[in-house]
């Protein structure tokens, strides 16, 4: 009983973190029409932004607080300057934001070195039920994840920008003539899924501490996760995030872990391959 | 693709040509207009004239490297077939790279094999195989897929190699397979050298003519159509899946000869050879260089390896940042590589085929 419950929390809880770091991936990717390679390495800046606060002294809370600022305030300038070039070309918009995540990695290698540097949890400790011990921070994470979700949802389908966002995804010409500042939008759309990303690498670098290679580690399942829930809405992504982290992490319980690893990446792709539009088709929210 | 006046502009840069209707008049401002040096035969002159005399100059260690760049450009050459001429993005190119070079090495090193009349029809062909599975998988089907699903599909296939390989004991794990053999010739052993280079260049200079002649032919216009416009290709009556399963099969094959020449010339395979460092690493050389020319795949390998090998003494930690900047400007400022400085527009399309069966009179 306690190891099953153990091995749920696990599980449960790595779904999370895959969910928070496809997050933005999904909202980029949806609303935008593009698949930014350089997602992982938003997540890692949010993850060196976090190390950087706690090398300095500053609350580790605090750091994780800038964190999403930062990273969006980035976000946002990159579009403005080189992201706007490539809405046009989805393939080339890949090999562009993959060049700015070399560029983003390898700065990030330079500056931390070849090394794996902790940074401890701002909540430590186990939460104990009886005979469980689950650790505090991970607890966190899924609550965090779970109100983020929320909000997300609620920013997209309830309020006026929200709603700006989706009229111009749907019909950016109609949306123009409607007196919305698409390119503002745009902006502001790829500055959110920034921030997202910054929070999640921010959240999660206790767990996996912070190495170069932290955002390349997610950034394939994201998009294997993105195409499964299938594009164009944001429960999709969620929903493809969800299942592909749940699955990363229940199948090592069951077989190998080198089988279960690949067969995640097979059965997903399958999946995509039979079911072009993914488990939720559809626009909209 | 151009409309019909072009097409015959550009059948008439060959002299021997002999078009049905009127063609001396039709052509004659258009061959004056095409008169002039060409640029590419130059520089791809220049670059084997390079190539041919290299190991006289250089060191024996430098030989090793360039033997490296040569099979790397092979493997470039692979790519550039593959998004370069048919506009499919394989991400994943170093998955039949690496695949091969893990079976000629499992081949070394469990069945003793080292020949290498077998050990590179062995490597072409696990490279045909993979790229025919994963290629038929995710190119053919009911449905055309999406140039981003084909992407991610191939980067995926790498990635989950890569995993695979990491955690296979048999295929050594994080440490791959060490010291395979050298690759011999009957009672000759071919070690890494100045043989080694010639062997591969001779396989480079083999390959990439046949690969001119494929990308001149009449597939390879059926290809750049598929490039421009997939849907208007498939209106002509084409089956475009399948012109891409060939192709990306080709391109497979290529890859595979490649990465069994890099297995043995390196003594070892690991698992990166099929992951996403090569596979990236290859998008590099070919945007670099310029897609959609053989000659750009060739050159981007060579600076981008040869830069790397120069700056790698004193500025290690602050090349990959400087690849990237550059990368970016490329891809933001020079769409079609460093190649295009030197290669005009109208040079780089070129003509295809031979005698045009018929003067082409299809509506533009």
């Amino acid at each position: 009983m306690a190891t099953s419950f153990a091995a749920a929390f696990e599980i449960v809880s790595f779904g999370a973190i895959i969910v928070l770091v496809v997050l933005g991936l999904g909202i980029i990717a949806s609303m935008m029409g593009i698949f930014n390679f350089a997602q992982g390495e938003f997540v890692l800046l949010g993850a060196y932004v976090t190390y950087l606060a706690s090398a300095h002294g500053v609350p580790i809370w605090a750091g994780m607080i800038a964190a999403p600022f930062v990273v969006g305030a980035l976000g946002f300038v990159l579009e403005a300057l080189i992201i706007r070039r490539f809405y046009a070309a989805p393939i080339v918009a890949m090999l562009g934001t993959y060049a700015l995540g070399l560029i983003i990695r390898e700065s990030v290698r330079g500056l931390i070195g070849g090394f794996y540097l902790t940074v401890p949890e701002p909540i430590g400790g186990s939460i104990d039920l009886g005979s469980i011990h689950i650790s505090a921070w991970r607890f966190t994470i899924i609550v965090i994840t779970l109100l983020v979700m929320a909000a997300c949802y609620l920013l997209l389908a309830r309020t006026s920008f929200g709603l700006r966002v989706r009229a111009t995804l749907e019909n950016p010409a109609l949306a123009r003539a409607s007196g919305i500042s698409t390119p503002l939008i745009y902006g502001a759309t790829f500055a959110f899924g920034a921030a997202l990303a910054g929070l999640a690498g921010a959240l999660i670098v206790p767990v996996f501490s912070l190495f170069a290679d932290l955002g390349i580690r997610f950034l394939i399942q994201g998009f294997v996760a993105v195409m499964v829930g299938g594009v164009g809405s944001f429960i999709g992504p969620v929903a493809g995030a969800g299942l592909i982290g749940t699955l990363s992490a229940a199948l090592p319980w069951v077989m190998s872990p080198v089988v279960a690893d690949v067969l995640v990446f097979v059965l997903a792709i399958a999946f995509i391959k039979f079911r072009p539009q993914g488990l939720i088709a559809g626009r909209g929210v | 693709m151009g409309g019909a006046s072009e097409a015959v502009a550009r059948v008439s840069e060959r002299p021997d040509v002999v078009t049905h209707e009127g063609a001396p008049a039709a052509s004659a401002p258009a061959r004056s207009a095409a008169a002039g040096w060409k640029v590419l035969p130059i520089v791809e002159g220049l670059v084997l004239i390079t190539a041919l005399l290299l190991p006289l100059v250089l060191q024996d260690y430098l030989t090793v490297f360039a033997t490296r760049v040569v099979i790397l450009a092979l493997f470039a050459i692979s790519f550039d077939l593959v998004w370069g001429y048919a506009g499919i993005m394989s991400f994943g190119q170093a998955l039949f790279f690496g695949a091969a070079g893990y079976g000629v090495a499992l081949l070394a090193r469990d069945l003793g094999v080292t020949s290498i009349l077998l050990i590179l029809p062995a490597g072409a062909l696990i490279g045909l195989t993979a790229a025919l599975l994963l290629g038929g998988f995710l190119l053919l089907g009911r449905y055309p897929s999406s140039v981003i699903f084909v992407s991610l599909g191939t980067l995926t296939g790498s990635y989950a190699a890569d995993r695979l390989a990491r955690g296979w004991y048999y295929l050594g794990g994080q440490n791959g397979i060490p010291s395979i053999p050298s690759l011999s010739l009957g009672s000759i052993d071919i070690s890494e050298g100045p043989v080694y280079y010639y062997l591969a260049l001779g396989i480079l200079v083999v390959v990439y003519l046949l690969c001119r002649f494929l990308v001149r032919s009449q597939f390879g216009l059926a290809l750049a159509g598929l490039r421009e416009n997939e849907q208007r290709i498939a209106f002509f009556g084409y089956k475009a899946q399948h012109l891409k399963a060939i192709i990306f099969a080709i391109g497979g094959t290529i890859a595979g000869l490649a990465g069994s020449l890099y297995a043995f010339h390196e003594g070892f395979v690991w698992p990166n050879m099929l992951g996403v460092v090569f596979s990236t690493q290859v998008v590099l050389y070919v945007l670099f260089g310029g897609s959609g020319t053989l000659i750009g795949a060739v050159i981007g390998t060579v600076i981008i390896e040869g830069v790397s090998f120069w700056l790698s003494d004193n500025y290690r930690d602050v090349w990959p940042i400087i690849l990237g900047v550059l990368l970016l400007l490329v891809i933001m400022f020079r769409p079609l590589g460093l190649i295009s400085f030197v290669l005009g527009e109208r040079e780089r399309v070129g003509s295809f085929g031979k005698a045009p069966k018929e003067t082409p009179n299809a509506a533009p």
